[in-house]
Formats: structure tokens, C-alpha cells, sequence
């Protein structure tokens, strides 16, 4: 096999390589004296033919024990220049041209034979070809298993790509090493390169990763202080501009594959910053001043969760330029009429003021908040509720707001009967109460049990005294019957194996 | 490997308890005092019962006055009946 130019069993990718390493030859002079020698060419291709064709095992022995030990001491150097240069492109000739699907016999036995041969070049022949195996499996090792090589064989068809890719990144960073000559590095280098195709995977897939990158957090600041600085006042026009300035560079910066969601997702939130001023401007404007500003918002919530709900709503919104539409759009408005009116101004001041304060509150509230604030807004002037903004934001109302709507909405659900809005408020009254007299009663109960910590039991005898847990009835029976399935985990004291509970009692 | 095929998917919970709400809130009413980790999720279940009683008691209340639509009155009238109830 040692002989050059005779295509001895497999024709096809022998005689490929051949002609590919006859090619390479202009590469490095050296390349000559391992011609004469035939060794390394039978080298590399060895390990080219385990990994693309299937070989007898002994005939590939054979080969390696022939060729490995007396090419060694010779030719060490040339080798390693040979061997560091052209089995990479005569990879990439192979992967190009070479059939992929013709494998796989696990030649592992043939690979132990040169790794455990000590000898620097053996070892970074092994390294790379372990590597080169390995590479399908990012498992950067110097030392080649068995038993890594036959299932990374198997992978060897499926990642030939990732390989020529990896390939190729690694080739730039790998021809420094390549004159130090030293093993250790070499692998290294290579290994720290194939760490980095982790990344490249996820970015491939961008349906699968799920939030932006959260690397806003500068311009969250400069937009703040743009919306503090610019005088939001008399013209909606200065605020839009002053806004635009800034989010324009964010929205241009942002090339994420997010950008597109985030630009649709996020005109929900500023919505209520230009509709105050919406009717006096033109529309061009304001869907421009929308989705810059809400780039520049959206980018800030690292929530986007709610937003696919709103997001239909809120575009059809911005496209109809009515919020009236958004609203009718929006089922779940907590809102009344009459305590909207009363509340808009004060709505619409705090929602500015929340937006720069607390924007992840506000932004996973959902859509009913700002459609509510337009609509009332646009019954009343928009002047003086923008300049509420500037005395201090009032966090209180807000989140509060929201997290009671959920209990509201949720209200809504069980009573499976169309409600009134002024029930809604209703509701939202009564469980404003509830939750007072429910920390009046946990106080009470704690300090009881001389604690100032409440705990589920204070709980459980507070759902005791109410009647919602009997002796018919356990406080685990209620868990399991409305709490889902993660919350009953937490819960609800469950033997595991080893001997342990969880959650520890 | 793990690498390519999978992605974690957090399971999205339908009905997620605002822990930090809750959280917020006690600590505004009773800032001494302390709620444990698994004291919310308590206090979320006992806000669920509470809302789906008083829903009860106010569509009971509609039905009895043979109105379709519950109105501010229906949800009044079983408020106070149910804030009574869990007086605690």
C-alpha cells in the first residue's frame, strides 16, 4: 500500500486522495521527502479511509503498523507539517467531492494502534484524528477512546458539514501552533475552537432560543434620560423626536433575529406615550415613532411572553388608529367607562411615569392598561398628564392594578357569565379588602405561634378558620385540585429514592 | 449529544401564581413580617378559593334575580357575604 499511484482495492476515494495529495504537494517542500517515503500519504489516508470508506481491519493494520513506526523517527518534522496542513484540505477536497454516505465500519481497533504510541507525532496524528472524529461530538480530548470512536463514527455522516465548518475556523487559529509543532497546544488551539460552534448551532436555530440577548441595559438608560430630559409637555412631536434619536441607533444596532418580533411585539407599551398627542400628528409619524420607540422599549422587557397576545391587538390598534378598536380587540379590559374617565388623566401621567421606572411590571401587564389609558386619554386633553411624568412616578397603583387583574380575570373565568365592567371594579375592590384582612390575619396567627415569619402553617389554620379546609377536606386535597402541577411539586411533601423528601420538612 | 437536538423548554405554566406580586403586597402591608418561599403559593391558592367563591355566591345572585349579565350589585351583595364568610 506504501506504493504510489496504484489503486490497490477501493478505487474511488483512494485514488482521490491521491491526486489530491499529489495536488498539495506545492505546498510544502518537505512534502517530497515523505513521497519518496510513501508513509505519510498512506497516513492520511488511513485515517481518511476510516472515516470515509470501510476497510478491512487487518489490511488498515497493517497499513498503520507499517507505516506508523518507521515514518515516525524519520520524517517527524516533515510530517508534522505535512500532516498539520494538508489532511485539513484534503478533508475539505474530500468532503467536497468524496461521496459522505460511504462509511462506517468502526475501525476503532486500527485507531488504538497509533494512539498508544507515545511519540509526539503519533500523538498529534491521534489527537487529530481523534479530533477529527471527535468533532462531530464537540468533545475536544487528546486521548482518542474506542469507544468514543464507533459512536462518533456514526455521526461522522451526519456532521461532516459541521466538521468542514469547524474545520475552517479551526484552520486559521490552528496554522500558529502548527509552528511551535507542539501537540499539546495544537489540540488545545483546536479544542478551544471547537468549543466555540456551540454557539453557532443555537444561532442556526433561532425559533428554538427564546429571549433576546439581554444586552440592552445602556440604552435602557439613555432612553430613560431622554424620556426625562425632553420636555414631554406641550408637543408630542419633541417627545417622539427626542425618543426617535435615540432608538433609532438600538433599532439599527439590533440584527438579532429577534429584531422583527421585538419591533412588532413592542408597540403595545409606548402606545399610550404618542397616543396622547395622536391625533394631531400624521400617521407616518406616529407608526414610525411607534416602532422605534417600541424597538427601543421592547428591547427593554426582557418579558415576551405576554406580548404575543397583545401584539395582534395592539397592531391592529396602531393600524386603526383607533384605540376604541384596541379595546374591543382586548377582552379581558379591566376597565370600567366611568372609572376610566375619572382615572385616565391619572392613568395616563402614572403610565409614563411606570414605564420609566418599572417597566417590567408594566410590561407584563397585559394590553387592557394602555388601551384602557388611550381611551380615556383621548377624552381628555393630553397636556397635563405627561407632565405628571416629571414629579415622581407612584409604583404603587400600577402593579397593584395588575396583579389584581389577574385575580379579576380569573373571577371572570369561574363566573362564566357575561359581566359588567362595573362589576370588575367591584371585584377588584373586594379583593383589595380580602388581601388586607388576609395579612391582618396572617400577622395575627404568626405572632400567635411567636414568630415573625409566616408559614404555611399559619396559612393552613387561616384556610382552616375560613371552612376550606375540613377534616374532610386536607389542605393537600385543595392543593392538588386547583394549583398546577408545578406548584403541587413544591408543595406537597413527596418521597423520593435515596431516602429523601422533597420538599424537606 | 445533548448540543444539537435539544433546546430546555421550560413548561409554560398556564396558571402562574404572581409570586411577586403577592410577595410585594405583604411586605407593603406588614413590612415587619416575613412570608416564606411556599407561603405565596399558599396565599395564591387562598386568593383562587376566595375568587371562585365569590364568584359562586354572585352568579347565584344573578341567576336569582333572572338577570343574564352580573352587575356591580350581584358582585356587592356576595362580597359581603364572602368576606364575612372568611373572616378568618
Amino acid at each position: 500500500m506504501a506504493d504510489s499511484y496504484s489503486p490497490n482495492s477501493e478505487p474511488t476515494t483512494r485514488t482521490l486522495l491521491r491526486r489530491v495529495l499529489d495536488t498539495a504537494d506545492s505546498r510544502s517542500p518537505r512534502r517530497r521527502l515523505s513521497v519518496r517515503a510513501g508513509t505519510q500519504r498512506t497516513l492520511p489516508e488511513t485515517r481518511l479511509s476510516w472515516r470515509l470508506r470501510s476497510q478491512t481491519k487487518p489490511t488498515t493494520k497493517r497499513r498503520s503498523h507499517g507505516t506508523r513506526s518507521p515514518g515516525r523517527p524519520a520524517h517527524s518534522q516533515a510530517r508534522r507539517h505535512l500532516e498539520e496542513q494538508t489532511p485539513r484540505t484534503l478533508f475539505q477536497n474530500i468532503l467536497r467531492t468524496a461521496p459522505e454516505s460511504s462509511i462506517l465500519k468502526p475501525e476503532s481497533t486500527g485507531k488504538p494502534v497509533p494512539a498508544p504510541t507515545a511519540a509526539q507525532p503519533p500523538r498529534r496524528e491521534s489527537s487529530r484524528s481523534s479530533l477529527e472524529l471527535q468533532l462531530p461530538e464537540l468533545e475536544p480530548s487528546t486521548s482518542p477512546a474506542p469507544a468514543l470512536l464507533a459512536p462518533g463514527r456514526r455521526k461522522q455522516r451526519v456532521r461532516l458539514s459541521m466538521f468542514e465548518r469547524q474545520v475552517d475556523q479551526g484552520q486559521p487559529v490552528a496554522q500558529e501552533p502548527q509552528e511551535t509543532a507542539d501537540a499539546s497546544s495544537l489540540t488545545s488551539s483546536l479544542n478551544l475552537n471547537f468549543a466555540t460552534p456551540l454557539q453557532p448551532q443555537s444561532v442556526k436555530r433561532p425559533g428554538l432560543a427564546r429571549k433576546p440577548p439581554p444586552r440592552r441595559a445602556v440604552d435602557v438608560g439613555l432612553l430613560l434620560q431622554d424620556l426625562r430630559d425632553a420636555s414631554f409637555a406641550p408637543t408630542g412631536n419633541s417627545l417622539r423626536t427626542s425618543v426617535t434619536t435615540v432608538p433609532t441607533d438600538t433599532a439599527l444596532e439590533d440584527t438579532q433575529p429577534f429584531s422583527q418580533p421585538l419591533v412588532s411585539h413592542s408597540p403595545a407599551v409606548p402606545h399610550f406615550l404618542p397616543h396622547p398627542s395622536h391625533n394631531e400628528n400624521e400617521d407616518a409619524e406616529r407608526t414610525v415613532s411607534h416602532r422605534t420607540q417600541s424597538s427601543q422599549l421592547g428591547l427593554q422587557s426582557d418579558e415576551l411572553q405576554p406580548w404575543p397576545a397583545a401584539t395582534p391587538e395592539v397592531t391592529e390598534a396602531v393600524g386603526s388608529q383607533d384605540a376604541a378598536e384596541a379595546e374591543e380587540l382586548d377582552v379581558p379590559s379591566g376597565e370600567e367607562d366611568p372609572s376610566d374617565s375619572t382615572a385616565g388623566p391619572e392613568m395616563a401621567s402614572s403610565n409614563p411615569r411606570s414605564l420609566q421606572a418599572e417597566q417590567p411590571p408594566l410590561f407584563s401587564e397585559p394590553p387592557p392598561r394602555p388601551d384602557a389609558t388611550l381611551r380615556s386619554s383621548q377624552a381628555v386633553p393630553a397636556r397635563p398628564p405627561p407632565r405628571h411624568r416629571a414629579a415622581g412616578h407612584r409604583p404603587r397603583p400600577d402593579p397593584y392594578k395588575t396583579g389584581l387583574n389577574h385575580y379579576t380575570k380569573l373571577f371572570r373565568f369561574y363566573a362564566k357569565m357575561p359581566m359588567e365592567k362595573a362589576a370588575l371594579g367591584m371585584v377588584e375592590k373586594c379583593l383589595d379588602k380580602y388581601f388586607h384582612r388576609l395579612c391582618d390575619d396572617l400577622e395575627v396567627f404568626a405572632a400567635h405561634a411567636g414568630r415573625k415569619t409566616v408559614k404555611p402553617e399559619d396559612l393552613e389554620l387561616l384556610m382552616r378558620r375560613q371552612g376550606l379546609v375540613t377534616d374532610q377536606v386536607s389542605l393537600h386535597v385543595l392543593v392538588e385540585r386547583h394549583l398546577p402541577l408545578e406548584y403541587r411539586k413544591l408543595l406537597i411533601p413527596c418521597a423520593f429514592s435515596g431516602n429523601s423528601v422533597f420538599p424537606a420538612q | 449529544m445533548a448540543l444539537s437536538n435539544t433546546v430546555s423548554q421550560k413548561a409554560k405554566l398556564k396558571r402562574k401564581a404572581p409570586r411577586s406580586f403577592l410577595k410585594r403586597v405583604f411586605k407593603r402591608q406588614k413590612p415587619h413580617l416575613r412570608l416564606e418561599a411556599r407561603g405565596d403559593l399558599l396565599v395564591h391558592l387562598n386568593c383562587l378559593l376566595f375568587v371562585h367563591r365569590l364568584a359562586e355566591e354572585s352568579r347565584t345572585n344573578a341567576c336569582e334575580n333572572k338577570c343574564g349579565v352580573i352587575n356591580k350589585d350581584h358582585v356587592l351583595a356576595a362580597a359581603k357575604v364572602i368576606l364575612k364568610k372568611s373572616r378568618g
